[in-house]
């Protein structure tokens, strides 16, 4: 009778949804501990002042006033966007130019520049670092104001000056993340059918007409996921001001992720740094919100034309 | 010929590997200052075959690991994990796994500047007094030793390893091409004060057409040691303003900008290491771990030398070993860092790497009094340096140190461009009063 009740509650299709449930478990656990916890600690703690030792003292809205009323604050978040603009806008034209080059068949060595491309995500962010820091120097003898001197162009002190810095860190981003979007471009063009190209060109389309009429739009949901990713990204800069500035993360060039952490780990203020968490959440919430409404619109319009 | 072409692109990743798994290797010394933020390596080296081991995490060139070696050997059941990482590194790491009550070593280094973060966790650490450390406190230099102690003096944080007493680094080619005796006492005749320095600065610009030195924040840093007050007074009142030796030291390096006697390098970049042996500049202000960089930079014997630093010297720097609450081998761990920072054990850290010992016997022992440095020209280094220990006046630093100093070396850093240093001052100000609110 027991046994009879048991089986009866354990059908063949709760078994299966049990199954289920406990295959996609470790995910959810995993984002439960290192995920949702964290987030919704931080929310906590931005009513707090906590130095990361002493006990917290609950200190209501006073973060969130400090942060609104730091003129730094609001450069973060400026330089946060025209950082995002300068770095991932240019990065997502080049990269499906540079994709569509290397899915043609007109290029010889096609799986050699696939792998050249990819390098500079896999470069170790110290030789960047290293790198861009020579590149970009403040004194005469770095290697973009030597091009500069070429043309008569007075030194630019790249580390200090209000654009100098943005377009500085911004070409970081796009030579660090110029081949990853490649190649999940180049991904998304391999699923075309080559049968569309060839009655194309069969039709006299040249090039630009393959790629305007054919793979753009063949590659829409792929656009659409880089844009989102890069957008997200571009919010969540972090590594490139820091290596770039140091430590200091001047104001012409700090991130609203720099500001935080700067706020956590060099000042421990863990309370201010929740606060400045919780409204770059509140941006990357609304973005993506927009985001989504645009690619909601997007695919109606499709179904609508097919 | 796509073969070779994945060979090559091989090739190219396994030497940017390599590059990255070199970066940290060279690092700056024992008191490295900010910027190195960036690099994210350590290296791990674990020495000994003990059943007992002590992760131990340290920072800079300090060259224990010979030392280690040795104590392994007589405690066979000891093993030691040396983990190097980066200083700021290290200090944020320890600070998260205090804060978060785990993943602390047994061992950790901490900054002389740095240990005013961990003042309030005390609870975190092992008072070295309850484990031994009252017999050996006459080893070491009071002020220092009074550092590593709480308020009250009851709980004692860390035993001193080195001091960082400041002396004037200089090219003896580029004050002999400006007309200078270039022996260290009569360079230090020539710049008793630093009214002198700026005179012997503009002499040998007009001469040679060279700098005092590439990096004017230096200069900062060397006035910024000697100041008996520096940002926080001890109730963690900032003072800058109304003190006037920091504003002193900032109007200093203002007045060389204006007149071009000093670069603008940023200290600790790929460009300021190469400038140790272009020769293009004539001084270094700087403490005496710097010698192992200054080494290594610019190997050639005989061009740099050695002398003190006008108007006194300051200090810079300057480590600590503590002993975290969450080691499961305290005894043990203390025995370690007693043996270690010991004056024998000291004196062989400066004789390798140029840590100044905090120990004043060493000062007595032969072996230490009659060094002899070949690089530098010959002389008797040890000599200098004590001479500039002897000099030096304890100061409280505070907590916000380092982000206290940062924003005044951007102030630094925007008036070396030409802006104007009273506003660069107010706006620096700014930042700090910034910070403090929060």
């Amino acid at each position: 009778m027991e046994a009879t009740k048991k089986n009866s509650w354990l059908t063949e299709n709760r078994r299966s949804a049990i199954a289920a449930y406990l295959f996609i478990s470790p995910f959810f656990i995993l984002f439960a501990i290192f995920g949702l916890f964290p987030m919704l600690f931080s929310f906590y703690l931005s009513f707090f002042r906590w130095d990361g030792l002493d006990p917290m003292t609950f200190n209501g809205l006073d973060n969130f006033r400090f942060i609104f009323s730091d003129p730094i604050f609001y450069s973060s978040i400026q330089n946060t966007f025209i950082i995002g603009l300068l770095g991932t806008l240019p990065q997502i034209v080049v990269s499906l130019l540079i994709a569509f080059a290397l899915n043609s068949s007109l290029i010889r060595f096609r799986n050699t520049f696939r792998t050249l491309i990819f390098l500079p995500y896999i470069t170790s962010i110290v030789a960047v670092a290293i790198i861009f820091g020579l590149v970009f120097n403040n004194q005469p003898f770095g290697f973009a104001n030597y091009i500069l001197s070429l043309f008569d162009g007075g030194p630019i002190r790249w580390a200090a000056e209000y654009w100098p810095v943005k377009f500085a860190i911004a070409t970081m981003v796009f030579w660090r993340w110029v081949g990853y979007n490649t190649i999940i471009f180049l991904a998304g063009m391999q699923s075309i059918p080559r049968e569309l190209y060839e009655a194309a060109k069969i039709d006299g389309a040249s090039i630009g007409q393959q790629l305007r009429l054919i793979t753009l739009p063949m590659l829409k949901r792929i656009v659409m996921f880089v844009v989102f990713t890069a957008t997200i990204g571009s919010l969540q800069l972090f590594t490139e001001p820091l290596i770039f500035l140091g430590r200091g993360l001047r104001e012409e060039g700090i991130t609203v992720v720099a500001y935080l952490w700067r706020d956590a780990f060099v000042y421990n203020t863990f309370g201010t740094a929740s606060a400045a968490a919780i409204v770059l959440f509140v941006i990357i919430i609304t973005l993506t919100a927009i985001n989504l409404a645009l690619s909601n619109l997007i695919g109606r319009s499709k179904r609508r034309v097919s | 010929m796509s073969k070779l072409f994945k060979f090559v692109s091989f090739m190219l990743l396994a030497m940017l590997f390599l590059t990255a798994c070199n970066g940290g290797s060279d690092d700056s010394a024992a008191a490295d200052d900010e910027e190195n933020g960036e690099d994210p390596e350590t290296t791990t080296e674990t020495i000994g075959d003990g059943e007992i081991e002590l992760v131990f995490w340290e920072f800079g060139n300090t060259g224990y690991d010979r030392l280690i070696e040795e104590y392994v050997e007589e405690n066979p059941n000891i093993t030691i994990n040396l983990q190097n990482s980066d200083m700021n590194d290290v200090h944020d790491n320890l600070f998260t796994s205090v804060s978060a009550g785990s993943g602390a070593p047994d061992i950790a280094m901490v900054e002389e500047a740095q240990i005013e973060r961990y003042r309030n966790a005390e609870d975190a650490f092992n008072n070295l007094y309850d484990l031994g450390a009252e017999s050996v406190v006459d080893n070491y230099l009071d002020w220092v030793f009074q550092n590593g102690e709480s308020a009250d003096g009851d709980f004692l944080f860390g035993l001193p390893t080195d001091i960082g007493p400041t002396v004037m680094f200089y090219r003896t080619d580029v004050f002999e091409e400006a007309g200078f005796d270039s022996s260290p006492e009569a360079v230090s005749e020539l710049i008793e004060t630093w009214e002198d320095y700026e005179a012997v600065a503009r002499e040998i610009n007009d001469e040679t057409g060279k700098l005092m030195t590439d990096a004017g924040e230096l200069v900062f840093n060397a006035r910024r040691d000697q100041a008996t007050q520096q940002y926080f007074d001890e109730d963690d009142e900032l003072i800058i303003d109304e003190h006037p030796q920091i504003r002193e030291a900032y109007d200093y390096v203002a007045n060389l900008f204006e007149d071009e006697l000093v670069g603008d390098i940023p200290l600790w970049t790929p460009e300021w290491f190469a400038g140790m042996e272009e020769g293009t500049y004539a001084t270094m202000l700087a403490p005496a771990w710097m010698q192992g960089q200054i080494k290594d930079n610019s190997p050639e014997e005989g061009i740099w030398s050695i002398t003190t630093m006008p108007e006194g010297a300051g200090n810079w720097g300057g480590s600590y070993l503590t002993v975290p609450e969450e080691s499961e081998h305290p005894e043990e761990a203390y025995a370690f860092i007693e043996w270690l920072t010991a004056p024998e054990q000291q004196l062989e850290a400066f004789l390798g790497y140029g840590l100044f010992p905090s120990s004043p016997q060493v000062y007595e022992m032969p072996e230490f009094m009659d060094y002899e440095d070949d690089y530098f020209g010959g002389i008797a280094t040890a000599q200098v340096f004590s001479e500039a220990a002897q000099q030096v006046i304890p100061v409280y630093k505070g907590r916000l140190y380092y982000p206290v100093d940062e924003e005044l070396k951007q102030a630094i850093d925007n008036m070396s461009a030409g802006d104007d240093p009273d506003d660069e001052w107010e706006a620096a100000l700014q930042r700090i009063e910034g910070i403090l609110r929060r």
